[in-house]
């Protein structure tokens, strides 16, 4: 049985066909990137299988329940957290409060264990994404950096057993890139379990981490397979750079 | 040299009467209202506080509901009139005291807050403001035009509601009366203030911030979103009924708009989302309108040989929004939150005078 299992996933919007016939898995403590040009529907995909959108037709199925078309909250609460695009703190809250209301979820209020309160079990997540000293600062005073940390702490909270990252490395620094790529290694090695889905742009950063990557253009699943071998795939190649390279 | 010592008196003035932490600050405003009646207040004067009472927890819950949770309801109004018209319906058909029919008009408050939330609070922003405005309208004229209207006793509304301490003299039953809502209104304050700043409380300004990303964290938005309604619908309702047994009347201009304005003008003037702001904003309200206009503009106006026109009444009106109107664009925040930024920043500065280094003070003294 696969963790997650998308299965003939389609979504239009008006006359376009934003997602088309999109089929993949991923396995228990499998790394999976998608990739794809701008427009190729990623970002869709991502809100279809959250639940923040609802498929035209298609099932999504995670550890073997069908899944499709619940609400965004319930598909939180059985273990799939997201991280979004552009980021979406909570403004007039401190940084540890935004955790905080992750906590409050039924499944992050049920991980929090024996002895230990919320405060704490928040102060140890934002410890964990490295920045708990700005804990009790407003969320409107941070920067980006801080808060696509931030973003990922929230989706922490939850203990997700798949946690997929919007273009987690969108608008960071090389250093700050690079940071992150090493916390979402060292996420991967304390929960071995745990999947993880990446959306991303920067294919330097993300070839080095993923095991398997999905590449999508104009809503069609292109290709699928490691790394090295989609670097050197001639539609894929095609797809970024035109015809001709 | 008279300017610097004025200067230094002010700083020692402020350093020793602003150095009041918040809670003691709440703690002595409760002791000035619990003296007030002691004091020997004119009743009108007396009368005009024990509204303030009832505005200032009636305003206090439309803040959680759309300062804290960001459900905007152009129609609290709602809750006042049903407050009002079920204690009395209670009282009119059963004949049932007051101590009993409030608690179930509580209780009725808090249905109709559930059965009004299910449509509401589908729709967002100015769909869920004008949805919720409908409804007082809608009772209103029920209450005051249909067929049904002889159960409400149309357009007179239900009289003779018995007073809460129709027992004591005259006097004295404005007094207690005082208490009974300082007591009510100090209550319903920490209860509100301790829900907004609890956990939950949390949960309700994360809807405010972003419904989709609270939605992402796994939070149940409707079912907060509706906790919220509930308890704001409660003291609302409370409201409602102290407002009905004091005035011995629940007529059908309890469900106007008017009732569903004032709360927003006081939320505003004391500042929207700090839960204190309106208890404050209330009491500015009436000293303004109630004092200030009906008594001191007037004697105002014959201490200088102007005689007002009949005309008056209405002019009350614009000069009372040109006044809120400068109030709100000088302190956009609300006048409760100014203060409490005011003092924050005097600690602030403070705290940079004992831990700041020496000679930092003694390069600001050379330079002078």
């Amino acid at each position: 049985m696969h963790l997650l299992e998308v299965e003939n996933l389609t979504k239009r919007f008006g006359g376009l066909t934003a997602v088309k016939n999109v089929s993949f898995h991923i396995d228990e403590g499998e790394m999976v990137g998608i990739i794809g040009p701008n427009g190729a529907g990623k970002t869709t995909l991502f809100n279809l299988i959250s639940g923040f959108l609802e498929p035209d037709s298609g099932t999504v199925k995670f550890e073997g329940e069908n899944i499709t078309g619940l609400a965004p909250h319930k598909i939180v609460n059985k273990g799939i957290a997201r991280t979004f695009q552009i980021v979406r703190p909570f403004r007039h809250l401190p940084v540890i409060a935004n955790v905080m209301v992750a906590l409050k979820s039924p499944r992050g209020a049920r991980k929090i264990e024996w002895l230990k309160t919320m405060e704490r079990k928040a102060a140890d997540l934002l410890e964990d994404v490295g920045i708990s000293e700005l804990a009790l600062e407003p969320a409107e005073n941070v920067g980006h950096g801080t808060l696509k940390r931030l973003e990922m702490a929230k989706a922490l909270a939850t203990e997700p057993d798949l946690l997929m990252l919007d273009e987690p490395f969108g608008g960071l620094n090389p250093l700050e890139t690079d940071f992150l790529t090493k916390s979402i290694m060292r996420m991967h090695l304390d929960e071995p379990s745990r999947g993880i889905l990446i959306v991303e742009h920067k294919l330097y950063a993300l070839m080095k981490i993923i095991q398997r990557v999905i590449v999508l253009h104009q809503g069609e699943k292109i290709a699928e397979g490691k790394p090295e071998e989609i670097a050197k795939n001639k539609t894929v190649i095609e797809v970024y750079m035109g015809k001709g390279m | 040299m008279v300017k610097s010592y004025i200067r230094r008196a002010y700083s020692s003035f402020t350093a020793h009467v602003f150095d009041i932490p918040p809670r003691l600050m709440a703690f002595l405003f409760l002791l000035v209202l619990l003296v007030i009646p002691v004091a020997g207040l004119n009743p009108y004067y007396l009368s005009m506080m024990i509204y303030a009472n009832v505005l200032a927890i009636f305003a206090a819950s439309w803040d959680l509901l759309v300062g804290r949770t960001g459900q905007i309801s152009l129609g609290h109004a709602l809750f006042f009139g049903i407050g009002g018209y079920s204690t009395a319906l209670l009282f009119k058909f059963f004949g049932l005291p007051t101590w009993v029919t409030i608690p179930i008009a509580l209780l009725i408050g808090s249905s109709v807050a559930v059965l009004i939330g299910f449509p509401c609070l589908r729709v967002k922003g100015p769909y869920l403001a004008l949805v919720t405005m409908a409804f007082p309208i809608i009772l209103h004229s029920i209450v005051k035009w249909t067929p049904l209207s002889y159960i409400f006793e149309g357009e007179y509304g239900i009289r003779r509601l018995p007073a809460f301490f129709a027992f004591l003299p005259i006097r004295q039953q404005r007094i207690a009366e005082y208490y009974l809502t300082l007591i009510l209104f100090f209550a319903a304050a920490v209860i509100i203030y301790k829900v907004a700043n609890s956990k939950t409380g949390i949960v309700f300004v994360s809807i405010l911030d972003d419904e989709l990303a609270s939605k992402a964290c796994g939070i149940n938005v409707t079912k907060y979103k509706l906790m919220s309604l509930i308890i704001s619908g409660l003291f609302g309702t409370l409201a409602g009924c102290l407002q009905a047994h004091l005035l011995k009347v629940s007529n059908p201009s309890m469900f106007l708009l008017t009732w569903s304005f004032t709360p927003i003008i006081v939320t505003f003037l004391g500042g929207i989302g700090t839960i204190y702001g309106p208890l404050v904003g209330a009491y500015i309200y009436y000293i303004l309108d109630k004092y200030f206009l009906a008594i001191q503009l007037p004697r105002l106006c014959k201490y200088f040989g102007v005689t007002l026109p009949g005309e008056f009444e209405y002019a009350k009106l614009l000069i009372f929004t040109l006044i809120v109107l400068v109030l709100v664009i000088k302190w956009p925040r609300g006048i409760a939150r100014f203060t409490t930024d005011k003092l924050e920043d005097l600690e602030e500065a403070r705290d940079l005078d004992e831990r700041g280094p020496r000679i930092w003070k003694r390069y600001e003294r050379k330079k002078k």
